[in-house]
């Protein structure tokens, strides 16, 4: 049995579909470069552009999730050219990102844009 | 009229692309349009390639440019271009005619307390095809010449940065080849909008591509933070046939972007309570904005993705390119 648990919330600012996948918190570009050929199949999480933009790996990533920005965000409009969800600007109900490494995760889209992301246990 | 090599106007009527860059060619449509924008000249890709031809370190960089990299030497193949990049020395001929430009350019202004921004234009971003966006950097609150020259090395070498690369290898991968020894870059340098409030401006919802509504991101200080996601911006949507405000969100706008007010480039300080909790456009900048989008999509004949600056009242156009995007995209 797979139970859901509601760890944030942003604005869904990419294509709506429903997607799972690992979720893998980005620091700094060496994370970048270990995703390069396993990109696939990961939710990524990022606080801000900086220099661990994830557009290098976007087109294979399942979800990005930023904890800041909005629609005008660079990583919102690259997500939305390759058709990848996209949470901006979510607020994690969790104080530590870090223990979300290696788990799996669901991206939903609810009315109004709300961009929700789950975590499956 | 003097015949320019290696600076290229805004007002050109025609520009090349592979001359000016995707940005460069997008801010010359809005200098013949005569939109507000911020004045400026762009030093064009002629610029780029002489200075390689012309390096020092010509061999070795056509070397580096010729390899086929791994993902991981992608770190030191990058600060291996970098360094030799901001090693060579600018032709003189090159150096000459931007000082003349820019001295005739901004002789005025000098007098005041101006600064200038330099921003990258490469030739393969800002496409209807794929907009690049963020791969390539900008560099602002330059404040004299000697700043500007620095800061298009600066742009040139962020050709080559390790997210640059990356990206490359990436497209690769999927068949799409961008050889590092054609691609090139046209640096923009325009006076800096010290800007009280800025962002961007979609003149559809990009949200669900609703072409009967615009979006606007908003928030205080220079726009950087919007495009690098560094803060929480407002919202606002706005209804597209008749002005109407749709949805004000107010973002948590934590902090803003300024210019550094001891030397050069930008800062980022804490924003007092009010300011976060406040909207950060009135209604009569949300009109000169919704106007903006009527009037660019309308010229340019297809959505717009629009970075704006507000200074006095006055709403700057800092860059404005196709909504990359859209179901329809040509």
């Amino acid at each position: 049995m797979v139970f859901m648990k509601k760890i944030g919330e942003g604005l869904s600012c990419s294509i709506k579909k429903e997607v799972t996948g690992e979720l893998v918190y980005i620091q700094e570009i060496n994370d970048v470069i270990n995703l390069f050929d396993k990109a696939a199949g990961k939710i990524c999480i990022v606080d801000d552009a900086g220099t661990t933009t994830l557009s290098p790996i976007l087109s294979e990533l399942t979800g990005t999730i930023s904890t800041t920005g909005s629609a005008g965000s660079h990583l919102a409009i690259v997500s939305r050219e390759f058709e990848i969800p996209c949470i901006m600007g979510l607020s994690f109900e969790i104080e530590d990102i870090s223990s979300l490494n290696g788990k799996k995760a669901k991206i939903t889209t609810q009315e109004e844009n709300k961009g929700i992301l789950y975590l499956l246990e | 009229m003097r015949k320019l090599k290696y600076v290229t106007f805004f007002t050109e009527s025609s520009p090349n692309p592979t001359l000016v860059g995707g940005k460069g060619l997008n801010l010359s449509k809005l200098g013949t349009i005569k939109a507000t924008m911020p004045p400026g000249f762009i030093v064009n890709t002629n610029a780029y390639k002489k200075f390689i031809e012309k390096s020092s370190y010509h061999d070795q960089l056509i070397d580096l440019f010729s390899k086929n990299i791994k993902p991981e030497e992608v770190l030191n193949h990058s600060k291996e271009l970098k360094s030799l990049i901001i090693k060579s020395t600018f032709p003189e001929d090159i150096k000459k005619e931007i000082k003349e430009v820019f001295d005739e350019k901004f002789n005025n202004s000098l007098k005041k307390e101006v600064s200038f921004a330099v921003r990258s234009s490469a030739t393969i971003e800002d496409s209807k095809a794929f907009s690049f966006a963020g791969q390539a950097e900008s560099f602002l609150n330059n404040n004299n010449l000697d700043e500007i020259l620095i800061s298009i090395k600066n742009c040139w070498s962020s050709l080559f940065s390790p997210q640059a690369l990356l990206y490359l290898l990436q497209m690769k991968k999927k068949g799409i080849n961008f050889s590092l020894l054609n691609i090139s870059m046209a640096v923009i340098i325009q006076e800096m909008i010290n800007s009280e409030v800025s962002g961007v401006l979609f003149s559809v919802n990009v949200l669900d591509n609703n072409t009967t509504q615009m979006l606007i991101n908003s928030t205080w200080g220079l726009g950087e933070t919007v495009t690098d996601n560094l803060v929480v911006p407002d919202m606002i949507i706005l209804n597209k046939n008749e002005f109407k405000i749709i949805k004000y969100d107010i973002g948590k706008k934590e902090k803003r972007s300024i210019q550094n007010p001891d030397g050069s480039g930008t800062i980022l300080i804490e924003n007092d309570q009010h300011s976060k909790s406040a909207c950060s456009l009135t209604d009569n900048q949300l009109h000169q904005l919704y106007n903006l989008g009527l009037k660019l999509e309308n010229e340019f004949n297809y959505p717009q993705d629009i970075e704006w600056a507000i200074q006095n009242d006055v709403v700057y156009v800092l860059q404005t390119r196709p909504i990359t995007t859209l179901k329809d995209k040509p």
